[in-house]
């Protein structure tokens, strides 16, 4: 069965070395075929570090090594106002990045705060999700994430996965309300919350992800095997959603 | 051998139920040879009749299982006098602490007296690791440092938190407290495990499922999947945690789950 994995990651910081080299190699022990890449940085770069490359030129550069294998996010600090708009419509219209990244506990701020509903807003207008880092901390909780939704109903927003080791249940709750939210399974640890997930708002808003090379992304394939779906919703989990997600080519 | 380091049975306070019969046929399925016990909070909140349950599991499995005991330290003398029955009387090999589920800082003075009757005992102590601010990693550390002879399995290697910012903290426990073993269920990134293990030594690290919250067949597959040494498998599998509990390496008939209930 083909697997894309929806949320895997690419930089080189301080300790994290992880080129590109390292997420395919996991994904080809897994048999994944294609996966969403960003960084572990928000883009703008900060001033204090002129040796690192970007994050959205890092992330160019690491799908241009690998066109057929992977997909670009940006993964960018909605604080960062105009720049940070600049830098979604660089990453969409011209290099082709297909997805935001959002990770509020490193910019700390409310997913409904004014700057993130502007860059959730044109995400939408430019046609791409935004993905969320969703679990336990402030800024991330679900219900935090819920709201902000509510307000961009024209966006679709990912819950990465889909609200870490205590917030599951709001996770799939806040679906439930909100049609314009998919949950991400990736590093949730209770294989069976994601057949309750898929029999709760349908295996059309759940996506495959491993949150790799953290995570294990073969490990993360056999979670969401272990959940016991059908194979018409291991289908939609493992590729279909993502593909009507991103537009990409079945 | 493959040792499952942590799970519970009872009829838990929480809404879960695991019973003997549950776990060897979860085993059984997960290819698991050995379990080690201790009890959910309990319905009536009290260890007692919980620790009494646990026993009973035991003795019934044909030597697949051993126990920790559980109490609440805010029982304070109570707490002491059920943990010197749990070893004394119901034969149990070590005491698990739960800062989360009791409510209490992981190293605040009321454990003092526990860990103290658990080291007479030449016994291990288990503590629910990871938990936001009762068991936050530093506070893991401390408490180790106040005990050096003793030593701590700490579940979910200290550190439960998706977005991996206590991953250096929970280094940090480690390399801090050599008296400190991590033990894996529920745990955040397999990185983690491999890293570990290289840095530190696979003898610093045992598997353990967290059932019935985490499911033995995944919490497994974290082991047999991670990209580690064999010889390295093996000591996280089960002979790290056989060996501290001077386990017998006897032969086990493997309990089918035709053999009854509780």
């Amino acid at each position: 069965m083909k697997i894309i994995d929806a949320h895997t990651h690419v930089d080189e910081v301080g300790a994290w070395q992880d080129p590109p080299e390292v997420i395919v190699r996991l994904m080809d022990e897994a048999a994944i075929e294609q996966a969403v890449v960003m960084t572990y940085r928000d883009a703008p770069a900060i001033q204090s570090a002129p040796d690192l490359l970007d994050p959205i030129e890092y992330t160019r550069r690491a799908v241009e090594r690998y066109p057929e294998r992977l997909i670009g996010f940006a993964r960018i600090n909605p604080r960062a106002g105009d720049e940070a708009d600049r830098l979604l419509r660089l990453a969409v219209l011209e290099y082709g990045m297909k997805g935001l990244k959002l990770h509020p506990v490193a910019y700390r701020a409310l997913p409904d705060g004014p700057d993130t509903l502007r860059l959730l807003r044109l995400a939408g207008d430019l046609g791409v999700p935004a993905l969320f880092h969703c679990g336990d901390e402030e800024f991330t909780l679900p219900l935090q994430i819920e709201l902000a939704a509510a307000l961009c109903p024209q966006t679709v927003i990912i819950l990465g996965h889909m609200g870490g080791y205590f917030h599951v249940q709001d996770a799939i709750a806040a679906a439930e309300r909100q049609s314009n939210i998919i949950l991400e399974t990736s590093a949730m640890p209770y294989p069976w919350r994601i057949a309750e997930a898929v029999q709760r708002i349908g295996a059309e808003r759940v996506l495959y992800a491993s949150d790799g090379p953290g995570c294990d992304p073969s490990l993360e394939v056999a979670k969401v095997r272990r959940a016991g779906l059908r194979d018409a919703d291991l289908e939609l989990v493992f590729h279909g959603t993502i593909e009507r997600l991103l537009r990409l080519s079945p | 051998m493959i040792v499952d380091a942590h799970v519970h049975l009872g009829d838990g306070l929480f809404g879960q139920r695991y019973s003997r019969h549950d776990l060897l046929a979860a085993m059984d399925e997960a290819g698991i040879d050995r379990a080690v016990v201790s009890p959910l909070k309990p319905r009536g909140y009290h260890f007692g009749a919980a620790n009494d349950l646990v026993a009973e599991a035991v003795r019934s499995s044909n030597g697949r299982l051993l126990a920790f005991g559980r109490v609440d330290p805010w029982q304070g003398e109570a707490a002491v006098d059920e943990a010197e029955r749990c070893f004394t009387q119901l034969g149990f090999k070590g005491l698990l602490l739960h800062p989360w589920e009791e409510l209490f800082p992981v190293n605040d003075p009321i454990v003092f007296p526990l860990i103290d009757l658990t080291a007479r005992h030449g016994c291990p102590i288990m503590l629910a690791g990871g938990y936001p601010v009762v068991s936050h990693p530093s506070r893991i550390a401390d408490l180790a440092g106040r005990f050096p002879s003793v030593t701590f399995m700490v579940t979910s290697g200290g550190q439960i938190n998706i977005s991996g910012g206590m991953l250096a903290q929970a280094e940090a426990m480690l390399r801090s407290s050599p008296n400190v073993l991590m033990e894996t269920s529920g745990i955040y990134r397999e990185d983690f495990i491999e890293d570990m293990a290289a840095a530190l030594g696979p003898e610093r690290l045992i598997f353990g499922s967290g059932a019935p919250t985490y499911d033995p067949r995944h919490e497994l597959d974290r082991i047999r999947r991670a990209h580690l040494p064999d010889a390295a498998r093996v000591l996280i599998g089960g002979e790290n945690l056989r060996m501290l509990l001077s386990w017998e390496e006897s032969s086990v008939r493997r309990s089918r789950t035709n053999r009854g209930h509780d």
